[in-house]
């Protein structure tokens, strides 16, 4: 276990790395004489990684102020976004992949289920605004308009049904995948012929699910947990746009639209690095619910 | 004495080769759809003041108009036409440089395969929608096509690798190796009964990425102009006034859910799985 | 009659349908307490069926006929889910994974343990340990605390003894439980059941496919075939003789002291010379041989590597094959001499080595069976499919797979097959040397017997020389004439076979004569 720990620590640190590299050479492409040729791109680049080693980020060109400070008023929304988001992806989604990981169950389901995950994530947004403004009456910010605030602690009505939205929006994407990873994992045990032959060794179904199946299941949604936090933070991107919410996924649309490559990169490498970190919390901890040991060789 | 090596067909694998019959039967439908679009229309795209202005459903207007009076059924069709058109090559982008490259890389000198597989490993790492956000942003959106092909990319590399790496790895490779079979002809086999029994699915979960990619993207304001509206600019369009009049938003949206659904279905990919 | 000889099992007329297929065709047969019954057949011959229902996992599409008596319980239809009135213990093999790869092997094996006897864990985990202590032979406990995928077979298969004694069965079902062992670890393990099993009463029932187990067991024998008993008896009078032909043929894979080789008089050139060879890897640290090995293998000889797992008999196949370094000496091979060639020119050597192994998955499981049989010529030659088709057919034909279509996916044949479909191969390539590696492994007792034939028809009509690794000296046995056997990473004992087995000198030899062929007759 230590051993992969430690690989799978190096393997984030080394992608964690390519990640910031990536990201200095785009915020390169906006310091000045950038776009004259490849020396120049690699003195800017490495002005870049130089300012990056004093923690400082550079200044954005939209607002003039430092990227850190942008980051800091709209990073906070979408992290807040996700991380509901995340909630009502295990919320919905394990129950969804315990339930119908097989059998008649997964039959019924199955059409709803690709239907739902075959919809665009704009579609879906749009799809939730229409039922909750028909069937509950719910104000609902889509048209065009100033970008509003959102409380991701709602204290009064209007507050949960402006953050409830775009926060189920999101958790459904995150959903779709949990319940995928979930039903996945069941699927490997269904096939394990352990599972027949512990039953004839004298061991109960219950006996066989609580200490076997469920651990391996679980392993495989923590497995992926990348996944799930991709899928989410995929989700957020449209969905801030969709209820004109002024997340970092939306400051990132306007950053690329003004070209303010230091805000576009910052926001990608926070993305990425969450996404990545997330797999290796995930792994890891798979590994420790159900760890295989070294497999066989033909010597 | 002679004696039939094939086994009884699971029922798990007759629905999934029902299902992947239902995907392509759709994606041919749409195709057909796509073709005649300009012969299947009333009018031509773009066509103000075909009818009233956000008149619903009609006998005269099946799929109702918008608020400038296009026929909703005659701007879906033409819609569907210019999302399929700029999907198209991006699929091919995508299926080149993500599936096909992902694997041949694992067969490249192991340290230049590990760096490559780092690199595009971190830009799978990323949402594609942004990836594509991106280099329309670095390019220009005449590009759009070109970026969401590219933004589809990685994680199709990502898993041709694994896959091809996996092969690598497998006992009989080894036996092979091991009566003198060379790397070419493994990298022949492979993409014998690997990549080429696997084309057309990954030509579908490709289709499926690009379409979600390129649709986002137009919905977000991102894409070129094609000389007519595709689906995701027309529900943008819709945006401001589809809680009063559902039916602008909802036939391009259910005729690109289809579309999608169909790639899909297609390409065989489980409830809720990535494209 | 003694309570040791009561009956424990009667089965009348009783007979298993599924799926409209007859599994099991009006089976009777009769078991008392403290006795061994060995069920022998192939996969299709009824066993599974007879298994399902005697250990109360019958699936809800059997239908089942004919009547069951347990111990001293009422006779009743078989088709009745009933409460056992004695305790039926099922004991699995290891060829199929039978526990969960995630948790160690004695924390599983416990659970089951404190099932059987409705206590807690820990109690069940110390039954194991007095169980697996009271037999003769077994690795330290310690050695189930890890799990299973790094555990080796006769570990797991120990484990999983143990823990079926300690459940104190009166009836004690073995599903091809010894399947995947040497022979010497199948009579190690053979002979502390049968203590077992002495002292405690229980009755056995062992399903087997092959003969290698029921050789050490020696109960009663039923053989079944499409669900029917074709012969029974004791198994050394049906050893001596067998009335159908079918049982001949089974019979046919048992080994026997006397069926060696005889040497070989035709002497060919040198294929493969060995000159001082530590065969040790690289900065092995062990002791280092005195001498290093040297031997010969001419053109058209065998010769046999034989040894327990870990003894170093393929490591010194890889070292001879140039698949692994080794700390000094020298391989000839086709008179090049390996360490000066380079990997590509490596490569091209040994495509005239062909592989035919115990092993499911060495053929690429996507290929169809003509590309299979094609590949050799159609790689190393260029050429097209029509050129090799009239060898690939004859082929095909020798080893009995002609009549299947062409386009058949290996990963859908059966283990006989693939075996067959390796042999098929290895005819089109026209091998100089032919490295099989437990050919037999998995194979039930007819499927052997063919593969023997078909082994020594390759070796007649192409004429490679053999260099067989195995366990088994009866396998050795039937294709080598000279054999070379090894302990501990070292050469013990060296030689013409057929002087070998009549007087071994090396302790270690002779336990793996005696285990293969019984005691050896001086």
């Amino acid at each position: 276990m230590l051993h992969f720990a430690l690989r799978e620590a190096a393997r984030l640190a080394l992608g964690l790395l390519g990640a910031l590299l990536l990201a200095a050479a785009l915020a390169a492409l906006g310091a000045p004489h950038a776009g004259r040729g490849f020396m120049p791109f690699m003195i800017g680049w490495g002005s870049v990684l130089g300012s990056l080693a004093q923690a400082d980020l550079g200044r954005s060109a939209m607002s003039g102020g430092s990227v850190w400070h942008e980051l800091g008023a709209h990073l906070p929304l979408t992290l807040g976004l996700v991380g509901e988001g995340f909630l009502i992806a295990l919320i919905v989604g394990i129950p969804i992949g315990f339930l119908f990981g097989a059998g008649p169950a997964r039959r019924a389901a199955s059409p709803l289920v690709q239907v739902i995950s075959a919809a665009p994530i704009f579609v879906a947004a749009l799809a939730l605004a229409y039922l909750a403004f028909h069937l509950l009456h719910w104000p609902v910010p889509v048209g065009a308009g100033e970008k509003s605030g959102l409380q991701l602690v709602p204290h009064t009505m209007a507050e949960l049904q402006a953050a409830l939205l775009p926060v189920l929006a999101i958790g459904l994407a995150g959903a779709a995948a949990a319940q995928l990873a979930l039903r996945r994992g069941a699927a490997d045990t269904l096939r394990q012929p352990w599972r027949v032959q512990l039953r004839r060794m004298g061991l109960t179904s219950w006996d066989v699910e609580r200490a076997y199946v469920v651990p391996a299941v679980l392993a495989a949604l923590l497995a992926s947990l990348g996944e799930v936090v991709l899928a989410l933070l995929s989700a957020a991107a449209v969905t801030e746009w969709v209820f004109r919410y002024a997340g970092a996924a939306d400051l990132f649309v306007k950053s690329v639209a003004l070209r303010d490559w230091s805000i576009a990169a910052a926001i990608l490498f926070v993305f990425a690095s969450l996404t990545m970190t997330a797999h290796f919390v995930g792994v890891c901890l798979a590994r420790l619910l159900a760890d295989p040991g070294a497999p066989a060789s033909w010597r | 004495m002679a004696m039939t090596a094939t086994a009884q067909p699971q029922p798990n694998a007759v629905l999934d080769t029902i299902l992947r019959a239902v995907g392509w039967i759709g994606l041919a439908s749409i195709a057909v759809a796509v073709s005649l679009s300009d012969f299947l229309a009333s009018v031509p795209a773009d066509t103000a003041n075909a009818g009233p202005l956000l008149a619903p459903p009609s006998e005269m207007f099946r799929l109702g108009t918008d608020i400038l009076g296009r026929d909703m059924l005659s701007e879906t069709l033409h819609g569907l036409s210019a999302t399929v058109r700029a999907a198209l090559p991006a699929m091919l982008v995508a299926l080149i440089a993500g599936a096909l490259f992902g694997f041949v890389a694992a067969r490249l000198p192991r340290v230049l395969a590990f760096s490559l597989r780092g690199v595009i490993g971190i830009l799978s790492a990323v949402p594609s929608l942004l990836l594509a956000i991106l280099m329309i942003g670095l390019t220009s959106r005449g590009w759009s096509g070109l970026a969401a092909g590219l933004a589809a990319a990685p994680l199709a590399f990502v898993r041709a690798f694994e896959r091809a790496e996996a092969q690598e790895r497998t006992s009989h490779s080894e036996y092979a190796r091991a009566a003198g079979i060379s790397a070419m002809t493994l990298l022949r086999r492979d993409l014998v009964y690997e990549f080429t029994q696997t084309i057309l699915s990954g030509a579908a979960r490709s289709l499926a990425a690009v379409t979600i990619i390129l649709s986002t993207v137009s919905f977000l304001g991102f894409a070129a102009e094609p000389p007519h509206r595709d689906l995701g600019l027309m529900i943008a369009a819709a945006k401001g006034y589809f809680l009063d009049a559902w039916w602008t938003a909802a036939f391009p949206a259910l005729a690109l859910t289809l579309l999608i659904l169909f790639a899909r279905l297609a390409a065989g990919l489980g409830e809720g799985e990535r494209a | 009659m003694s309570d040791e000889r009561k009956p424990i099992l009667e089965l009348r007329e009783l007979s298993v349908t599924r799926g409209g297929v007859v599994e099991l065709d009006k089976l009777s047969c009769k078991l008392d307490r403290g006795e061994t019954l060995i069920v022998l057949g192939d996969d299709r011959s009824g066993k599974d069926a007879l298994l399902r229902l005697l250990g109360g996992f019958a699936e809800r599409t059997d239908a089942i006929g004919g009547t069951i008596k347990l111990g001293a319980g009422e006779e009743q239809a078989a088709s009745r889910k009933m409460r056992s009135p004695i305790r039926i213990v099922y004991l699995p093999g290891t060829e199929r994974p039978p526990l969960n790869p995630h948790a160690s092997t004695a924390s599983q094996l416990a659970r089951v343990v404190a099932r059987r006897h409705e206590a807690p864990r820990e109690s069940g985990r110390e039954e194991l340990r007095l169980a697996l202590e009271r037999l003769p032979g077994t690795p330290p406990f310690d050695a189930l605390d890890r799990k299973p995928g790094v555990s080796s077979a006769v570990v797991l298969t120990w484990g999983l003894l143990a823990a079926a004694l300690a459940q104190s069965p009166d009836l004690l079902i073995a599903d091809h439980a010894f399947a995947g062992l040497t022979p010497a670890e199948n009579k190690a393990v053979v002979a502390a059941l049968q203590a077992e099993q002495k002292r405690i009463g229980f009755a056995l029932l062992y399903a087997a496919r092959g003969l290698q187990t029921a050789a050490h067991i020696r109960g009663r024998v039923i053989v079944l075939r499409h669900g029917r008993v074709i012969e029974e008896g004791d198994f050394d009078k049906l050893a001596g003789g067998q009335s159908h032909a079918y049982t001949r043929t089974l019979f046919k894979a048992l080994a026997k002291p006397g069926d060696a080789l005889p040497a070989r008089t035709m002497r060919g050139e040198p294929l493969l010379q060995v000159h001082g060879l530590d065969f040790r890897p690289p900065g092995d640290k062990g002791p280092k041989p005195r001498d290093g090995l040297t031997f010969e293998l001419r053109r058209g000889a065998a010769l046999a590597l034989i040894g327990e797992e870990g003894s170093g008999r393929r490591t010194l196949m890889r070292a001879l094959l140039g698949l692994e370094p080794f700390t000094s000496g020298r391989v000839v091979l086709d008179q090049v001499d390996m360490s000066i060639l380079s990997a590509a020119m490596t490569a091209r050597l040994r495509r005239r080595i062909a592989f035919i192994t115990g092993q499911d998955d060495a053929l690429d499981p996507r290929m169809s069976l003509w590309d299979t049989v094609d590949e050799p010529l159609r790689a190393h030659l260029g050429l097209s499919r029509d050129m090799v088709a009239g060898h690939r057919d004859t082929a095909l034909k020798r080893v009995g797979l002609a009549s299947y279509d062409g386009a058949t996916v290996v990963a859908t044949l059966s283990r006989f097959d693939k075996r067959r479909l390796q042999v098929a191969r290895a005819i089109v390539s026209a091998p100089f040397l032919a490295v099989i590696d437990e050919p037999l492994r998995g194979l039930d007792a007819f499927a052997q017997s063919i593969m023997k034939e078909l082994l020594d028809d390759l070796r007649k009509q192409e004429g490679p020389a053999f260099l067989i690794v195995t366990a088994d000296v009866g396998v050795a046995q039937a294709l080598a004439e000279d054999a070379m056997f090894f302990k501990d990473g070292k050469v013990v004992e060296r030689g013409a076979l057929r002087e070998i087995l009549k007087n071994p000198r090396d302790e270690e030899t002779r336990h793996l004569i005696e285990a293969a062929l019984g005691e050896i007759l001086l």
